[in-house]
């Protein structure tokens, strides 16, 4: 995938790529790959990882951002889940981000394929395209707990009775008492399934909702929800309503946890208070069908516009 | 269903001693009065406590040369594992195993073991025992990362997952196999995705999280004794002392063990979130500490004065009469 990318980055002119050193081989094998030279015909970026040790800790991914920022990246690929994300987007700051869907939950990004993901990329991070046709502005959840912010979520934000964040995997919907979601695609996987099914929401719209849940044997209604790969749970629900931007939105039971995009990350006890917010400040991220739209249209790959071999 | 505080009452009680033991192990080894090797446990406690905190005296689990964590999990007796340790005739084996091979199959638990990978085979034996005697018992093997490395270890997988047999295998992945670090030494990024390769579910977790132990084993455990078949729980988690007492520790990073310690210890974690909810009272820990600190005392000074065996005890515990 790595070297998918570098090939369509150095295509369109990018000379330099910071990446994050790692542990697990990924650096390892593509120094190799460097050292080996790149195929014939391609002219790959210069590679420099940055100077940062690993701790196999999500702050890893927090430091690595905040390197590439302060070196002024004009773009950064993610590949990772819904977590990596959301750790992305804490700290690129308007940093234009394309997550390529590699992870755990995979709502947030894309599955797309890394060779034309590239090229958007570049192509952005070159300055070739205007920002305004091309980066999309996300929403996202902002929660704080007793004033401090302990977010964001780029996907959904769930209240659970649960005392402990335990293993952070969600998997118990009798446990699940509220779910806020920025977007709810009825075909996603994931605790935001529940509010795709039952009123879906763009990526696009201004609006988030709330799902107030119950346990099934008391909710005003059920649902069969995808609530991960290969668990589709009964869910209750007794009330959907749409969030705005800015409005505070407290949680209704006074002790559990909040699991933010699909992973528990925060306990809370009587003591504490929650507020969740919607915002519309959240991560840039390119959208490439509009890149590659834009590209085809000014002849950015060509050398030429296209309307000699456009459609007539 | 979540654990009552009595429950956590035990866990901390099992962690606290733990500690205190290896940490006295520790001072002790170095006065040369303890016979043999040991490999301390500290750091990894909320591991065993996690797992055993879901094992009943039906349960069966096999250690590997670290081991006391695993014992006193398991309900030994922890003056009788000080006494073997200092090779007494009254230690749970009669002075005859030592650190590496303390063992009481009255309370399930099969033995630490000097052979590497040792673990996963016999659970694979006692599982196999609980399946066809129909009893609901369930049989863990923990094992370390060096140890997932073994052959044994594979073809227990693959048995166990075969013959659907109520097994778990608990990974405790604390970097380093010795002094060779599991990042170069594992092949894949994480030990559980090997689990899928066994047709077994695999999960990977923070091993200095009692809470985030406990679920996994919950789980693991309750789908053993439903005839779910096995999984494999791999529990990231950092020793505190070198792979045996003596070794220098020359492979580890500069202050790489205190600021584990500092940040990342289980006990610590453990105190802080049972405190802030107010499920326990800080008083009722203290309780425990002393208590454990008590019992720590009396089992070292017990062993101390405790017999070594005699001449005609090698001729005991044998297999042959001669």
């Amino acid at each position: 995938m790595i070297t998918r990318l570098l090939s369509a980055l150095g295509a369109v002119g990018i000379a330099r790529v910071l990446m994050m050193p790692d542990v697990d081989g990924i650096a390892h094998r593509v120094r190799r790959a460097v050292d080996l030279r790149p195929p014939p015909g391609q002219a790959w970026p210069e590679v420099v990882f940055l100077d940062m040790s690993i701790e196999c800790v999500p702050d890893d991914t927090v430091h690595a951002v905040e390197g590439m920022v302060a070196a002024g990246a004009g773009a950064i690929v993610v590949l990772g889940g819904d977590g990596t994300n959301r750790l992305v987007a804490s700290v690129c700051g308007d940093t234009p981000i394309l997550p390529l869907s590699t992870g755990t939950n995979n709502v947030f990004p894309r599955v797309r394929e890394a060779t034309i993901a590239g090229l958007a990329a570049g192509l952005v991070a070159a300055g070739r395209v205007p920002s305004a046709e091309t980066l999309f502005r996300n929403k996202v959840l902002q929660v704080e707990v007793n004033g401090e912010s302990r977010g964001p979520a780029l996907v959904d934000a769930a209240i659970a009775s649960d005392r402990w964040i335990g293993s952070r995997a969600v998997w118990r919907p009798e446990s699940l008492r509220q779910l806020f979601v920025t977007f709810a695609e009825a075909d996603a996987i994931g605790l935001s399934s529940i509010a795709g099914l039952l009123r879906p929401v763009s990526r696009q719209a201004t609006h988030g909702l709330r799902v107030d849940l119950e346990p099934p044997e008391t909710a005003a209604a059920t649902l069969l929800a995808p609530i991960a790969p290969g668990l589709i749970a009964p869910v209750g629900v007794s009330r959907v309503e749409e969030v705005f931007p800015g409005k505070a939105q407290t949680v209704q039971i006074s002790q559990g946890v909040i699991a933010l995009d699909g992973e528990r990350e925060i306990e809370f006890v009587p003591s504490d208070r929650v507020v969740i917010r919607l915002d519309n400040d959240g991560p840039l991220t390119i959208d490439i069908d509009w890149v590659m739209a834009r590209a085809a249209r000014e002849g950015l790959l060509t050398g030429q516009s296209s309307p000699n071999f456009g459609e007539k | 269903m979540e654990l009552s505080k009595d429950e956590l009452l035990k866990a901390y009680w099992i962690m606290k001693a733990i500690r205190e033991f290896e940490e006295r192990v520790h001072v002790e080894f170095a006065t040369g009065d303890i016979p043999g090797f040991v490999h301390l446990y500290a750091g990894e406690e909320a591991i065993a406590a996690g797992v055993c905190t879901h094992l009943r005296g039906k349960d069966k689990i096999a250690s590997t040369h670290r081991g006391h964590g695993h014992c006193i999990a398991k309900g030994c007796d922890i003056e009788g594992m000080m006494a073997e340790i200092y090779g007494k005739k009254n230690g749970l084996c009669a002075g005859k195993g030592g650190s590496m091979h303390i063992a009481d199959l009255e309370k399930g638990m099969m033995g630490a073991n000097g052979i590497v990978g040792g673990g996963p085979p016999l659970i694979c034996g006692a599982g196999l025992a609980a399946k066809q005697l129909k009893n609901g018992g369930v049989a863990v093997a923990f094992v370390g990362d060096g140890g997932s490395n073994q052959g044994t270890t594979f073809e227990s997988l693959n048995l166990a997952s075969v013959w659907n047999l109520p097994c778990v295998f608990v990974v405790e992945n604390n970097g380093y196999a010795e002094a060779t670090a599991s990042k170069y030494s594992v092949a894949c990024d994480d030990v559980s995705d090997r689990a899928s390769g066994f047709n077994m579910p695999g999960v990977t977790i923070d091993g200095h999280d009692f809470f985030a132990v406990e679920e996994a084993a919950r789980e693991a455990v309750r789908r053993a004794r439903e005839g779910g078949g096995p999984t494999l729980i791999e529990c990231k988690v950092n020793r505190y002392y070198g792979h045996f007492e003596g070794d220098a520790q020359t492979y580890r990073g500069p202050n790489e063990v205190e600021k584990i310690r500092e940040s990342r210890d289980c006990i610590d974690n453990f105190v802080k979130r049972v405190t802030a909810a107010g499920v326990i009272e800080p008083a009722e820990l203290e309780k425990t500490d002393r208590e454990v600190a008590a019992l720590i005392d009396r089992s070292v000074e017990k062993a101390k004065e405790a017999s070594k065996p005699d001449a005609a005890d090698l001729l005991t515990d044998v297999y042959v009469s001669y």
